[in-house]
């Protein structure tokens, strides 16, 4: 037991750990940024008109839906640099979340956008709105409703993969609790560093469930969105769940 | 000019699927063109080609003397001057009636806030809506709804209305009220193409009667000549199903 909950070692990696926290904060809120400002324009993209555009769209997210994140921040960090590109760790770290989560939301969002009924967009269209005035207000108002729960899902598995950015020496929570794991000779480090993860992932995980059961009271059973026939309303929510749930990260993406 | 709608020729396909096969219909001014047919015989269709919501394979479509596919026709200008009321209401969910009925002329025509509000109001109190203002769709009944959906078409001052099958989702006790706000639109001199399966109105409010079946128009003519009288026996068969 003391090798894993030693309470010396524990006040002292307690501080060291929570002194990283801003470094995590940091690269977590741009990498979200970016990451979502990123998923929504593909998904827009990738929805346009355009149909060279939308297939160059389809393959990045393909492609980056099937790369391992560990391997993009390592190609960023240490490979990137072979080709004249030098970017610090924290950079790096943001750069490998958008890549890669911009690809995971722009699949979020398209199902999110593509949920709302079609009859909306004609509603909108036939009032002479063009497509981007339909989609700016009438259909993506609607699509941010139904992507916050995938979304906060999203954010669970992204502070987790945060820990992968130890291998490219961002000074995160995983990198200084092996550290200090070295300098100690005991578990204990990491045992404080799985602490503060999951005190930021649990509520966050409780959020998602609740938003999921009400979701789930509301819509199919229930009275369905008004301009929405019945049958379209269910219809909505099993694409909701098959499309939404099917891109949800089931883990880390490492 | 008094001509509004022009189809010519037109032709449809959905993939190999022939939905319209050469429609040919003229409606001049303050016409009021009721459409029966059965079920997937493009009537839908035909609506949502008038106003380019669906792109046509051959034909032409001229709205008010303007070529809708012309190379220099902006269709979004064009549908401003086209009302279109759905089946299913389609009302912006996320925004109370008045926020629906206003949202067209305020990011559309880009009226003045104060101004689209005021249309606005003024459309939900024809409708029979005062009360209603501040009301979401899910508060509303479905012919309070539709009527909302009425209200929001017309806030756009169009020149034509196109009503696709517009009672057809309501419970029957909530028909009339919808029914009635399109009579009293036809008597203040709308041009309406509508799609519906109400004879009572078809006789009534229409000016001509036109069945469709298997994408082209079989016959044409005075409402209260025809209904009692169809020449074509596709016709008489339909019309005896529903009467
Ligand atoms: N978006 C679509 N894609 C493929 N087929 C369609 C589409 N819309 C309508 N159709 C088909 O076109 C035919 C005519 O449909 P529609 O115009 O809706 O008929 P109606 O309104 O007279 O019932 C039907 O066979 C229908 O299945
Ligand atoms: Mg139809």
């Amino acid at each position: 037991m003391n090798a894993f909950f030693n309470g010396e070692i524990f006040k002292d990696s307690l501080w060291l750990l929570v002194k990283t926290l801003p470094t995590v904060f940091e690269v977590l809120v741009l990498g979200l940024i970016c990451a979502w400002a990123w998923g929504l324009a593909l998904s827009l993209i990738r929805l346009s008109r355009f149909r060279a555009l939308r297939y160059l769209a389809g393959a990045y997210i393909d492609l980056f839906r099937g790369l391992p994140l560990l391997l993009l921040f390592i190609f960023i960090y240490y490979g990137l640099p072979h080709a004249g590109l030098k970017l610090n760790a924290l950079s790096s770290g943001v750069l490998g979340i958008a890549l890669c989560y911009g690809a995971y939301s722009a699949e979020i969002f398209r199902a999110g956008i593509q949920a709302i009924a079609k009859g909306q967009t004609e509603a909108a269209r036939s009032l002479g709105m063009t497509h981007g005035q339909a989609m700016r207000y009438v259909i993506l108002p609607q699509a941010v409703k139904l992507v916050v729960p995938p979304l906060t899902n999203e954010l669970i598995a992204m502070i987790k993969d945060t820990s992968l950015m130890s291998v490219i020496a961002v000074p995160e929570l995983l990198f200084r609790a092996k550290e200090k794991m070295g300098v100690v000779a005991n578990s204990t480090p990491l045992t404080v560093a799985a602490l503060i993860y999951i005190v930021f992932t649990i509520p966050l995980i409780r959020v998602a469930a609740r938003m999921e059961s009400k979701r789930r009271k509301r819509r199919p059973g229930g009275k369905p969105p008004a301009g929405i026939t019945p049958e379209a309303g269910i219809a909505d929510a099993q694409l909701y769940d098959a499309d939404i749930a099917a891109q949800l990260p089931k883990g880390g993406y490492g | 000019m008094t001509s509004m709608i022009e189809l010519i020729d037109v032709h449809k396909s959905f993939d190999s699927l022939e939905v319209l096969k050469g429609v040919n219909l003229t409606v001049v001014k303050k016409e009021v063109v009721v459409v029966i047919g059965p079920s997937g015989s493009g009537k839908s269709t035909m609506l949502r080609c008038i106003n380019g919501l669906e792109p046509i394979l051959k034909g032409k479509v001229i709205i008010e003397g303007e070529d809708l596919h012309g190379p220099h026709t902006d269709p979004n200008r064009i549908r401003q001057r086209i009302g279109m009321v759905f089946q299913s209401f389609n009302l912006f969910p996320h925004k109370d009636a008045l926020h629906n009925v206003m949202m067209a002329p305020l990011k559309v025509q880009k009226k003045p806030k104060a101004e689209a509000e005021q249309i606005a109001r003024e459309q939900l109190c024809q409708v029979g809506l005062a009360e209603k203002m501040h009301a979401y769709p899910d508060e509303l009944s479905g012919g309070q709804q539709q009527r909302v959906a009425i209200a929001r078409a017309l806030a756009m001052k169009p020149d034509m209305m196109l009503f696709d099958e517009v009672t057809s989702a309501l419970d029957p006790e909530l028909v009339a009220e919808v029914l009635g706000v399109m009579q009293g639109l036809a008597e203040s001199g709308m041009t309406m193409v509508v799609v519906t399966h109400e004879m009572g109105f078809a006789r009534e409010v229409g000016t001509r009667l036109i069945f469709m079946d298997g994408g082209v128009i079989v016959e044409e003519g005075d409402p209260r000549e025809m209904i009692p009288n169809p020449k074509e026996p596709r016709t008489q068969k339909f019309l005896s199903m529903v009467l």
